[in-house]
C-alpha cells in the first residue's frame, strides 16, 4: 500500500509537488491524473525511492521510503515513462538480470513465468534491440513484476505505443489489480476512467481532485458535449442552437459547433431544430470530455 | 557484494559480447607486436631485449585507451535511463560504480595477459630477467587500474559518452605528462615534486626499470580509490537533483 503525507518535493526554488497527500490500498488501482509538468513523474519517483522528499511522509507497503529504502524498493515494481533497457541483451537475460538484482527467490522459473505472462518467452532469445515499441513495453513491465512486487508504479505505460497495444496493456494492469497495490499515470481521461477504482488529479504540484472516478464523473460532468454539424449558413445555425434553451454553451468547432448542455435534452432539442427548419443534420456524436475541460472546471 | 558481482559479469558481458571489444583488442594486439617485433630484430645484433617493453608502451597508449574502455560505462546508463532502474533496484550506489570500474579493469587485464604471449616467445629466445618483466606487469596493471578508475568517474559526470571520453583524456594527459611545467621554473627539487605526482613518475622510475616500490604501489591504489569514491558521490547526487 502507498500513503503519502503533505508531501513537498522542490527543486531549487521550483516546487514541483506541493503538499499532497493521498493514498492507495491493496487490490486498488489507483490513477495519477495530470497534464505534463504537473508533478506526477516527480511524485513516482519519490515512492519508487529514486529522489528524496524535501518534506513529508511517504511510506510504500508500510516502510518509510528514506529511512528503509532498500525494503521499499525490494517491494515496488516501477516502469519509467521512457522504458529504460539495454538493446544489446537478450529479452531473457535483461529479465534475469533484473529478478537477480532485486533477489528474487528463484529467479530463473520466475524470469520464465513473467516472460510467458507477458507473451515474450518465444522471444526469449531475441535481443532487446529488434523489439517493437509495444513488446518493449511488455518488456518494461515484465521487469517492473518479475520480482513479484506487492506494489507497482507504472509512469505513462500507454504513451507512444498503438491502440490494439494501449489495449493489451491496459487489460494487464487490470488482471494486476488482485494482488497488488498500483499506481498509474496518464494524462488521458478515458484511459483512467477504464482501468482505475480511483483517481487522483494533479496540476502544477496540488491535487485539484480526488475519489471515485463516479463521482468525478459527476463532479465535473455538468452535461453533455455534443459536436453537431448541419448543413446551412454558419451565423444563422449558431443563432438557432443558442437559441435552444437546453443548450448552455456554443463554441465553433472544425466545421461545425461544439454544444453543452443537460443531457439526453440535448440530442432532442438539436433534432427537433433540424426538423423543424427543414435542416440537414451531417453530423452529431458526443464529445470526450477532454482533460483540459476537467481542469478548467476543476480549477474555475 | 551480490549486487556487485551481477553488475560486473553483466558489464564484462557487453565488453565481450559487442564487436567494438574484439576491434579494440586486435588494434592493442598489433600495436604491441609490431613494438615487440621491432625490439625482437633489434636484439639479433645490438642489444638483449627489454623486459619492460610492453608495459612502458602500455602506459603512454593507456593514455587514450581508458578512456574508450570507460566512457560507457556510467554515462549509457544514465542516457537509456537505465540508471534509474539501477538507483531504484535494492542495492547500494557502491555496488554499482565498483562493479562497472572492475569490469573494465577486468577486460583490460584479459588484453594484457593476451601480450603475455610475446614474454613467451622472449622467454624461449632469450634470457630476459623475469621478475623485471613480471614487476613492470604489476606496476602496468595498476597504472591501467587507475587510469580506468578515472576514466569512470568521467563517465559519472555527464550522459554524453564523448564528452566523457574528452574529459578523462584531458585529466589523463595532465596526469601524465604535468610535470612538464616544471622544465619552466628550473627548479629541481619542484620538478621532483611534480614528477612525483604524475602517472609516468611512478611507473618510468620504478616498475619499467625493474624496481618495486611500495609507495608507487600506495600511489596508484589511491587514485583507484579516490576516483571511485568520487564516482559514487556524484551517482548519488543524481537523486538530490
Amino acid at each position: 500500500m502507498i500513503e503519502v503525507k503533505n508531501l513537498v518535493k522542490k527543486y531549487g526554488n521550483f516546487t514541483a509537488v506541493d503538499n499532497i497527500s493521498f493514498d492507495a490500498h491493496p487490490g486498488e488501482i489507483v490513477g495519477l491524473l495530470g497534464p505534463n509538468g504537473a508533478g506526477k513523474t516527480t511524485t513516482m519517483r519519490i515512492l519508487t525511492g529514486y529522489m528524496p522528499v524535501t518534506s513529508g511522509e511517504v511510506k510504500v507497503a508500510g516502510y518509510d521510503v528514506i529511512e528503509d529504502s532498500m525494503e521499499v524498493r525490494q517491494r515496488v515494481g516501477y516502469m519509467p515513462e521512457q522504458v529504460p533497457l539495454y538493446p544489446d541483451m537478450t529479452v531473457e537475460a535483461f529479465v534475469l538480470y533484473w529478478a537477480r538484482l532485486r533477489q528474487t527467490e528463484k529467479p530463473k522459473q520466475r524470469t520464465q513465468d513473467v516472460l510467458e505472462q507477458f507473451g515474450l518467452l518465444d522471444r526469449r532469445k531475441k535481443l532487446v534491440r529488434s523489439l517493437s515499441k509495444g513488446l518493449r513495453q511488455r518488456l518494461g513491465l515484465a521487469q517492473a513484476l518479475v520480482h513479484s512486487p506487492s506494489v507497482i508504479i507504472l509512469d505513462e505505460p500507454t504513451i507512444g505505443i498503438d491502440p490494439k497495444q494501449v489495449v493489451e496493456v491496459r487489460e494487464v494492469v487490470r488482471s494486476l489489480r488482485e494482488n497488488h497495490t498500483i499506481l498509474f499515470s496518464s494524462h488521458i481521461l478515458s484511459e483512467v476512467e477504464q482501468i482505475c477504482d480511483r483517481v487522483v488529479i494533479i496540476n502544477n504540484g496540488k491535487i485539484v481532485a480526488e475519489g471515485t472516478t463516479d463521482i468525478l464523473g459527476e463532479q465535473t460532468h455538468s452535461g453533455l458535449a455534443l459536436y453537431v454539424h448541419i448543413d446551412g449558413e454558419k451565423a444563422h445555425i449558431e443563432q438557432l442552437l443558442h437559441d435552444l434553451p437546453a443548450v448552455t454553451d456554443i463554441q465553433l468547432h472544425e466545421s461545425g459547433f461544439i454544444i453543452r448542455g443537460h443531457d439526453e435534452e440535448l440530442r432532442h432539442a438539436v433534432m427537433q431544430v433540424v426538423a423543424d427548419h427543414r435542416l440537414e443534420l451531417l453530423e452529431m456524436r458526443p464529445v470526450d470530455r477532454r482533460l483540459e475541460d476537467i481542469f478548467i472546471k476543476l480549477v474555475n | 557484494m551480490q549486487a556487485t558481482w551481477l553488475v560486473f559479469r553483466r558489464e564484462i558481458g557487453q565488453y565481450l559480447g559487442s564487436p567494438l571489444a574484439y576491434v579494440m583488442g586486435a588494434a592493442f594486439l598489433l600495436l604491441t607486436g609490431i613494438t615487440f617485433n621491432n625490439d625482437l630484430t633489434l636484439s639479433i645484433g645490438y642489444k638483449p631485449l627489454a623486459p619492460a617493453l610492453i608495459p612502458t608502451l602500455l602506459a603512454s597508449i593507456l593514455i587514450l585507451f581508458a578512456p574508450l574502455l570507460t566512457m560507457r560505462l556510467l554515462a549509457e546508463e544514465q542516457r537509456e535511463g537505465t540508471l534509474e532502474l539501477l538507483l531504484t533496484a535494492p542495492i547500494s550506489d557502491s555496488s554499482i560504480v565498483v562493479g562497472k570500474f572492475l569490469s573494465a579493469w577486468a577486460y583490460f587485464t584479459i588484453l594484457l595477459a593476451l601480450t603475455l604471449v610475446y614474454q613467451v616467445i622472449a622467454v624461449s629466445i632469450s634470457f630476459p630477467d623475469i621478475s623485471h618483466m613480471l614487476g613492470s606487469y604489476l606496476g602496468i596493471w595498476l597504472y591501467a587500474g587507475a587510469a580506468l578508475a578515472i576514466g569512470t568517474l568521467f563517465s559519472s559526470t555527464t550522459e554524453n559518452q564523448i564528452l566523457a571520453a574528452f574529459l578523462s583524456l584531458v585529466t589523463l594527459i595532465v596526469l601524465y605528462f604535468g610535470d612538464a611545467i616544471s622544465q619552466i621554473v628550473s627548479n629541481t627539487q619542484l620538478a621532483d615534486i611534480l614528477f612525483n605526482l604524475t602517472l609516468r613518475g611512478h611507473f618510468m622510475a620504478s616498475f619499467a626499470i625493474g624496481v618495486l616500490r611500495a609507495e608507487d604501489i600506495v600511489y596508484y591504489a589511491g587514485i583507484i580509490v579516490i576516483a571511485i569514491f568520487i564516482a559514487i558521490q556524484i551517482v548519488s547526487s543524481r537523486r538530490w537533483r
